[in-house]
């Protein structure tokens, strides 16, 4: 077949990224744009995959962390019986109750992987499917150009050999465009269905993830807050060694109050 | 049917102005409504008579879409006339005239007469080109105008004659080689032009048998 000489000559000029008819390209670029929106989701979801799945192991050490760290204050507390020493409590207490409770927000986060993953392996690949089919059909539809392009520099309408060939070419050339287009067609709109997709599975999937964490901030800020200021009117402690945590002074907290209060 | 003269004409424009429907108006005097598409190029013939002299039009109807650039502008060459078309009812038809332009002047011998066409007159509603400026764009690159119809067939037929007359002008005032086929221009089998001395052999050359 001769029309399989340029579609080879068409795979490997697009293989070695040879320069393309610059009308061609032209006449692709909405096609192109929307592929290249396709890479980034494609790419994108990936990346946010990992990320979440970073993220959640860190908030799992952040919080055993916490863990730990409100375990060694209760354990200091309960030996030391001063002031201080029910401070320890307190604040271990609150801590390793906060600890805890930022596991929650894996939940909604392991919930938010499967999401993307689901995403990935259904809606990407079927889409990833579609533009691979188009490509080919791309690289064959140019080739039959190529072919028309090449046949056309000696036409003859009145040469009835150059003709047939002639008419041979075109029809070929409209069955390969025919299917490209049709191609085309379907990338443009399953990549458009994918971006809205993803929209949506942002929307649902992010609600629960930030209701959760808006539950556990506001729950251990309040925590926090009732600790401290059950500790009110306990004497201060002169900080002679870390000087920088002896900044605040009651006189400029209250001072920071107030300016806080004026705006 | 034999000829005295056999000119080569092409027509190009942006997709969708209405090219293929101007060459079936002229060929068959006929509309088609629905856009059909053309690959690569389509070709059309007709017989005219200019100063009592049988002409046969070969005319190359070239596809307009951008793709299809490259090879289109293998079809300039050897063409004695071109119409070049834009749609009076859209405006970028109307400015990518200077591209149009400068391609045929590009790929074409220099004496190739153009003819600027505004097509789809009777849209009059539509209308986004006013004439005046297209007489206008006419006048600055020294072009002949008309506004047509494919649909009602207004000044179709003048505007492929008009062309035709133009060349044959040409061809008295021996601006044109008609020995040099680059030209767009054959003579036909069993004439001998009037205006040239030809070789008894050189007739042997011509064309004998007709596509369209
Ligand atoms: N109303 C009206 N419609 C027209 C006229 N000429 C063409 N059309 C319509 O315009 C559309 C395109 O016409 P074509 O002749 O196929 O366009 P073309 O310039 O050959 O396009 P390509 O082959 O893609 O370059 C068709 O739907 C025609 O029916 C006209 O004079 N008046
Ligand atoms: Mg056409």
């Amino acid at each position: 077949m001769q029309h399989q000489y340029w579609v080879t000559k068409e795979t490997v000029f697009r293989k070695l990224g040879k320069k393309e008819d610059a009308y061609i390209v032209a006449s692709d670029a909405e096609l192109d744009a929307k592929l290249e929106l396709f890479r980034s989701i494609q790419d994108s979801c990936l990346d946010l995959q990992r990320i979440i799945d970073k993220y959640q192991e860190r908030i799992c050490l952040l919080a055993q962390e916490e863990n730990s760290m409100g375990r060694f204050l209760k354990e200091c507390g309960k030996q030391d019986k001063t002031g201080a020493g029910n401070m320890m409590l307190g604040v271990g207490r609150t801590m390793s109750h906060s600890g805890q409770q930022r596991l929650a927000l894996r939940m909604p986060l392991l919930r938010l992987f499967q999401e993307v993953e689901t995403f990935r392996h259904r809606a990407i690949e079927d889409t990833w499917k579609t533009v691979q089919a188009m490509e080919k059909s791309r690289t064959e539809y140019r080739a039959s150009l190529s072919w028309m392009k090449d046949i056309s520099q000696e036409l003859d309408p009145d040469t009835y050999k150059q003709l047939e060939k002639f008419r041979k070419v075109q029809d070929h050339v409209k069955m390969t465009k025919a299917r490209f287009d049709r191609y085309k067609l379907d990338c443009l709109q399953k990549i458009d269905l994918l971006a809205a997709a993803r929209c949506n599975m942002f929307s649902h999937a992010l609600i629960t993830y930030h209701n959760t964490m808006l539950q556990f901030a506001t729950a251990s800020a309040q925590a926090f807050t009732t600790v401290g200021d059950s500790f009110k009117d306990y004497q201060r402690f002169e900080f002679n060694h870390v000087k920088e945590l002896s900044e605040i002074k009651p006189e400029e907290n209250s001072t920071n109050d107030q300016e806080q209060d004026d705006k | 049917m034999s000829y005295a003269y056999l000119f080569k004409y092409i027509i190009i424009g942006d997709t969708g102005v209405g090219k293929s429907c101007l060459l079936l108006q002229f060929t068959d005097k006929r509309f088609q409504p629905v856009h059909d598409l053309t690959i690569g190029v389509e070709f059309g013939a007709r017989m005219i008579t200019i100063d009592n002299k049988l002409i046969k039009l070969q005319i190359w109807d070239t596809a307009g879409q951008e793709a299809f650039r490259s090879i289109t502008r293998s079809y300039y060459r050897g063409a004695a006339g071109a119409l070049l078309v834009y749609d009076i009812t859209r405006r970028e038809t109307f400015n990518h005239l200077t591209t149009w332009l400068e391609d045929a002047r590009q790929h074409s011998n220099s004496n190739m007469v153009i003819m600027l066409i505004g097509n789809k007159s009777d849209l009059e509603s539509r209308r986004e080109v006013k004439k005046e400026e297209g007489d206008a764009f006419a006048r600055e690159h020294g072009l002949i105008f008309m506004e047509t119809s494919a649909r009602t067939a207004a000044n179709v037929e003048e505007a492929f004659i008009n062309t035709a007359k133009e060349i044959y002008e040409k061809i008295q005032e021996g601006v044109f080689d008609i020995n040099n086929e680059a030209n767009g221009i054959k003579i036909g089998p069993q004439h001998s032009p009037s205006n040239a001395s030809l070789p008894p052999g050189s007739q042997s050359s011509s064309p004998s048998s007709g596509c369209c």
